[in-house]
């Protein structure tokens, strides 16, 4: 039990990676890979600065702006310095790699024994309950620690979706979304496109720096390799997402990504329970990923074929 | 109002593929003009609209509006002055976006775009008022996706956008090249109406003849890259589709003459 709620928590905390990578590859058609580096970075600021005692939830901010700017740079490169949009975010999540071994100091900061966001959680969970350590949830004794965790996280995440949602329903977030649709349109219509893209780009990788943030709290360390593949399972989850809510409306297309995160966390912890060995877990995802790019057009050309044979 | 000077445009220069599009264009638009412009393929008609517009700075040449130097403008800022319709129907609308999400982003062109929500009930009640005026039905599908509306639908939306806001200059760019005969007829007569309407200075391309004679009260015939002719007022009112072709065929001849002419001669001289 305490697996899945494992699981699940995870799922929910990189659902903030689903919707950055919602946000790049979605509505900007951008394929934006400094998510590698810019979660990473977010971990290691929230990381080194509670080591330093600075109070977890400044630290998280700090996490998120220290994303925004990676964001906005490789948005800069590719719209300002016309470089290919690929290429920027490979060079920035390359330097990425340098800068937050400068922001930790060395490959790894443990946070063990210290204040985060995760004992806060804790021990609001303890003083709302009463200080009984186990919960009996539809018959299953589930640790109070993990539950309140998973609350609040489910919390954070459902507060972030709502602000996420109703941004895309202002003045500024209707640009941005048509500037992904149809930049022509967007500029013909007076909106500096190149802005627009570096907001979305700052917002998306601050959004992924939160999630790295989020998840060194967790999982009580922050480590300079923890960012390798992000970009793919957040792929991952928003594939699985749209095919959960099956509609392209933006509302229950972030509603799906935060599902598709959840699911794809629990999919994976049944495989490395059932014995997968966990050095494939990239390798399978990846291969994922591939099949669910290739197969609507490969499904859509079989039948297409069979239509023409059967009238043949 | 618009006041082009030696506008020039090459575009490929010094390779094989060099194309003067535009060789010294000289042009003036007065408050309230509608001018169309029509000419050959290749005659740098739409190139002239796409240099108003800023799609590309000019290599030489200033363009001025209101007495405002706008020739190192970049696009988005003269679209703030500027209302523009592409000649493909699908350029000027937002496919996944709704109607109304469309016509709101077009109802704030050229202001700051910030964090008030973009649609609220009186918002849509005039989205629905200005869109039940184009009398297709469309005014009860506000939340549709614009990418299910047909060509000439889209069409006409994206000129009620171009001109939600009163532009100071309207850019139509064979804007019905693309549509079906119907439709075609639909988005004119909307053209004339919303143009006379509202006063607008409007230039327009064309490659219909048709269109050339009946609209507008100044026409400018381009090739190669200049202005060849104008024809104003009484003038403008007494040309019909047959003289544009004659002249055309003119030029055409004028041309192949000169061809010959100069082959001759170099022949006989050099």
């Amino acid at each position: 039990m305490s697996l899945l709620i494992g699981a699940m928590t995870i799922g929910f905390i990189l659902s903030l990676l689903a919707l950055g990578v919602f946000i790049s590859f979605r509505i900007f058609s951008f394929p934006d890979i400094t998510a590698d580096g810019s979660s990473t970075l977010g971990a290691a600021l929230a990381a080194a600065l509670i080591v330093k005692g600075v109070n977890p939830l400044l630290a998280t901010a700090a996490g998120f702006a220290g994303g925004f700017m990676a964001g906005a740079v490789t948005a800069t490169l590719a719209t300002k310095f016309k470089i290919n949009g690929l290429l920027s975010g490979i060079l920035v999540m390359t330097a990425l790699y340098s800068v937050n071994l400068h922001i930790m100091g060395r490959s790894n900061v443990p946070l063990l024994g210290q204040q985060t966001l995760a004992t806060y959680a804790e021990r609001a969970g303890t003083k709302i309950l009463g200080g009984r350590a186990g919960l009996n949830v539809g018959g299953w004794e589930v640790s109070s620690l993990d539950a309140s965790v998973l609350v609040l996280t489910f919390v954070a995440i459902a507060l972030a979706g709502v602000v996420l949602f109703a941004f895309f329903q202002t003045n500024l977030g209707t640009a941005m979304r048509a500037t992904g649709d149809n930049s022509q349109m967007i500029r013909a219509l007076g909106v500096n496109d190149g802005n627009m893209i570096i907001l979305g780009l700052a917002v998306s990788n601050g959004l992924i720096a939160l999630a790295g943030a989020f998840l060194a709290q967790y999982q009580g360390f922050a480590d300079v390799q923890m960012g390798i593949g992000m970009v793919v399972w957040g792929l991952a989850s928003v594939i699985i997402g749209e095919a959960l809510v099956g509609t392209n409306q933006l509302g229950l297309t972030i509603c799906g990504a935060v599902m598709g995160s959840v699911l794809f966390r629990l999919l994976v912890a049944i495989a490395l329970r059932l014995g997968l060995n966990p050095n494939d877990l990239k390798l399978i995802t990846a291969v994922f990923v591939f099949a669910a790019l290739i197969l609507p057009n490969l499904l859509r050309k079989l039948r297409s074929q069979g239509a023409s044979l059967s009238h043949a | 109002m618009l006041e082009m000077r030696k506008v020039t445009k090459v575009f490929n220069p010094s390779t094989p593929n060099e194309v003067r599009a535009l060789e010294g264009v000289d042009c003036t638009l007065e408050e309230g003009a509608f001018v169309v412009i029509i000419g050959t393929n290749g005659s740098g008609k739409s190139t002239l609209l796409n240099a108003v517009a800023g799609t590309f700075y000019v290599d030489a040449g200033t363009i001025s509006l209101d007495g405002i130097d706008v020739t190192r403008w970049p696009e988005y800022r003269r679209a703030g002055v500027m209302g523009r319709v592409f000649q493909n129907p699908f350029s000027g609308t937002s496919p996944n976006l709704t109607i109304a999400e469309n016509l709101v982003l077009a109802a704030r062109r050229g202001l700051p775009r910030r964090l008030a929500w973009a649609l609220n009930r009186k918002v849509k009640d005039e989205l629905r008022e200005r869109v039940r005026q184009l009398n297709m039905g469309l005014e009860d599908r506000l939340d549709n996706a614009i990418g299910s509306l047909s060509g000439g639908q889209r069409q006409a939306l994206t000129l009620l956008m171009a001109t939600w806001l009163k532009p100071r200059l309207l850019l139509l760019d064979e804007h019905t090249a693309a549509l079906d005969p119907r439709s075609a007829d639909q988005v004119i007569t909307l053209t004339d109406t919303i143009v006379t309407r509202d006063r607008l200075t409007t230039l327009m391309v064309t490659h219909s003849m048709h269109q050339a004679a009946n609209l507008g009260d100044r026409l400018i015939m381009m090739h190669r890259g200049k202005i060849i002719q104008e024809f104003k007022g009484a003038e403008k009112r007494r040309t019909r589709a047959d003289d544009l072709l004659a002249r055309f065929e003119e030029v055409r001849r004028a041309e192949q003459l000169d061809e010959t002419a100069a082959e001759m001669l170099e022949r006989t001289y050099v």
